[in-house]
């Protein structure tokens, strides 16, 4: 059993008693960048490009008015690359001071629709960042890979390893729709959920905080194996990129019920009641479900999150990104204040369960709007 | 107090007749059942599981490949009401330093309490045979299951490098073929391709040479009074090529079995089966992979 607290089902970071085995030092984040593409898709034209009548209301359904797309000159690293250099402008740090980067998309695609395996993107992202002294490398944990990111850098800020890091992704990953478009027929159909994508880089720099300061709260992460086949994406047949096929409603109810006693435990952790934490951002999958999970957790909680963060209605879900894309749009938008308490909640499929609990405090500031 | 390998263990497709529905699953299933066995140890037990293979079925790019490992080793899939602990699972990528990489990320949640065992699985096995394009490695899985110990030194340092100036030496990618013309009523395929050229092999010794010497120099460490040398690059022959660089006596250097020569992200895992860590021995480890990508380890049995 992990020591970090006492006995809990999550691997966890971080606790209000300041338990964590041998952890002395806290991490904040210091940089949410962002990187969207220019091309705007509407639901309604999406479903108009479709190859079988199916008279889906996508919109009514999913909430996702409209999702970015992709230019010609951009795909996985250029959407990354973008994002990385974003957050790099907001923490005001040198990349030279990165010491882990950590690439964490689901797509890999390079030059178009080719999808890379070797090199790794974060060999190039590195050299062209100039992270020369970076230790890189990606990881892959679905719609929770920057989550994962987080947590791994956290571990080692915390523990003194690092002072400073970055997790970054580019989801070029809007092609899942542009096939799903070719075969889906009726609302039942498993590659619905493939046309609520859309593209977008976003990174995330955490530092060491000093000593005092606010910064990462709890950080919690589990894989719930017995999901693990609800939701399966790979190299499309029918046409460049990938398909994807998913159970989405099972992975739905599953995922909320499973949720239930992380959250729990996560805000346990941190000495805190549901009703403390000012913005609550959820994964991106669709206005409806984002309603019913809040449902749901609010009654078995017995309180609410003051705000609840939706962003698919404008971006759709941008995968492993969404959580970073709307941090970084509330920070520039001035929508925090510095005493903000953020939740993010990441279900993904595996089915993975993350949770990462922080105060805004000077992140505000860095993005000109320290009220 | 150090990160200890409490076992390791490989699957081979030789070992694991090959069906039309198992591939690079089957073999990290296999290996990590078997790793777990021999440290007498249970699924249920890891609180961190992280697959480091590249090649895998259907190139699968969601989920995590380590989830679909935990579901079938049987790791905490839910959980009980308000008992017990659960497993993390994701998958690390950095080529043929993978299995490295995945060791220094469990090496660090054990040192800060957040986890106490974990374990790294790797394996690749041709998706398509048939329809990839320069795929070569022979499938192999391995896994290393990792704890801490009060008593014993274990991994003591880690070395990471790129050198992204050799970047092409080595590629592999997934993409559209039009018309591929095996026959199939379709209009094109999406298709594997590895290519690794023949500078490959002479560039990742040099990368690999200069990685382990920093490394060697950070830690004062004489390379003559290394026991054992765990040297991987995807390639055959480069543990030998390797060891004369660096004035590592050849036997002191982890053999491969011959069908396996050349295996992936498995290989120090392959190598540690015929070469097991001594007791008092001290063991460098070297991977090197696209990128070009070195990663190097210290580990003190």
């Amino acid at each position: 059993m992990p020591v970090s607290g006492g006995e809990h089902w999550m691997a966890l970071e971080g606790g209000a008693d300041g338990s964590g085995g041998g952890a002395s030092y806290a991490s904040r984040f210091i940089g949410i960048g962002a990187s969207v593409p220019e091309r705007r898709l509407g639901s309604a034209e999406l479903m108009a490009s479709t190859k079988y009548r199916t008279d889906i209301d996508l919109e009514r359904l999913t909430g996702v008015h409209e999702r970015r797309i992709a230019g010609e000159s951009e795909d996985s690293y250029t959407l990354a690359l973008g994002a990385a250099r974003d957050a790099l402008a907001y923490a005001d740090c040198a990349a030279e001071d990165i010491e882990v980067l950590i690439v964490s998309s689901i797509t890999h695609y390079v030059g178009g629709l080719r999808q890379q395996l070797d090199p790794p993107l974060s060999v190039s992202l590195k050299e062209a960042l100039g992270a020369r002294h970076a230790i890189s490398f990606d990881i892959s944990n679905a719609c929770a890979g920057m989550m994962t990111g987080v947590f791994i850098l956290n571990d080692m800020i915390r523990a003194g390893r690092i002072r400073r890091g970055m997790v970054v992704s580019g989801e070029y990953i809007s092609q899942l729709g542009v096939n799903a478009a070719r075969e889906i027929r009726t609302m039942m159909d498993d590659q619905l959920a493939s046309l609520t994508l859309g593209d977008a880089g976003a990174a995330a720099i955490l530092e060491r905080a000093p000593d005092g300061a606010p910064g990462i709260e709890v950080a919690g992460f589990t894989t719930l194996a017995e999901h693990s086949r609800l939701c399966l994406a790979f190299p499309s047949k029918i046409g460049r990129g990938a398909s994807m096929y998913s159970d989405a409603r099972t992975l739905q109810q599953v995922g909320i019920e499973d949720t239930v006693p992380m959250l729990r435990e996560a805000l346990d952790q941190a000495g805190l009641e549901f009703d403390e934490i000012d913005y609550f951002i959820p994964h991106q999958t669709s206005a409806r479900a984002i309603k019913k999970g809040m449902k749901e957790f609010s009654e078995s909680m017995g309180g609410a999150p003051k705000h609840v963060v939706v962003t698919v209605d404008e971006f759709g879900n941008t995968s492993s990104t969404t959580h970073f894309v709307a941090l970084w749009k509330y920070l520039t938008e001035g929508r925090f204040i510095k005493e903000d308490r953020v939740l993010l909640l990441s279900i993904a499929s595996g089915l993975e369960v993350g949770i990462v609990i922080f105060k805004v405090d000077q992140l505000v500031g860095r993005y000109g709007h320290d009220h | 107090m150090g990160t200890i390998i409490e076992a390791s263990a490989v699957a081979t497709a030789a070992a694991h007749q090959r069906s039309l529905t198992q591939g690079a699953l089957e073999l990290a299933d296999a290996a990590a059942r078997s790793c777990l066995e021999r440290a007498d140890r249970t699924a249920g037990e890891l609180d961190l599981l992280i697959n480091a293979g590249v090649f895998h079925d259907k190139i699968l790019s969601e989920p995590a490949f380590a989830s679909l490992i935990q579901e079938d080793i049987g790791a905490n899939l839910s959980q009980p009401a308000g008992a017990g602990h659960g497993t993390f699972s994701f998958d690390v990528y950095n080529g043929a330093c993978g299995l490295l990489t995945g060791i220094h990320l469990v090496d660090g949640m054990l040192a800060s309490g957040t986890i106490e065992l974990g374990m790294v699985v790797a394996s690749d096995m041709d998706p398509e045979p048939g329809l990839s394009e320069g795929f070569s490695f022979p499938g192999a899985g391995g896994a290393v299951l990792l704890s801490r110990d009060d008593s014993r030194a274990g991994f003591t340092a880690f070395q990471f490098a790129t050198f992204p100036e050799f970047a092409e030496l080595f590629t592999s990618y997934v993409d559209w073929h039009d018309d591929a013309g095996h026959g199939l009523a379709r209009q094109g395929r999406n298709t594997l391709t590895v290519e690794i050229t023949e500078s490959y092999a002479d560039q990742a010794l040099a990368c690999a040479e200069s990685t382990a010497r920093e490394l060697a120099d950070a830690q004062g460490l004489d390379l003559v009074d290394v026991d054992l040398l765990v040297a991987t690059a995807s390639v055959p022959e480069f543990a030998d090529g390797l060891a004369t660089r660096l004035g590592v006596s050849a036997e002191r250097v982890a053999a491969v079995p011959h069908g396996l020569a050349g295996a992936h992200t498995a290989a120090p895992a392959v190598a540690l089966e015929s070469a097991p860590l001594k007791a008092g021995s001290t063991t460098l480890f070297v991977s090197a992979g696209a990128g070009i990508t070195v990663a190097a380890a210290l580990y003190r049995a």
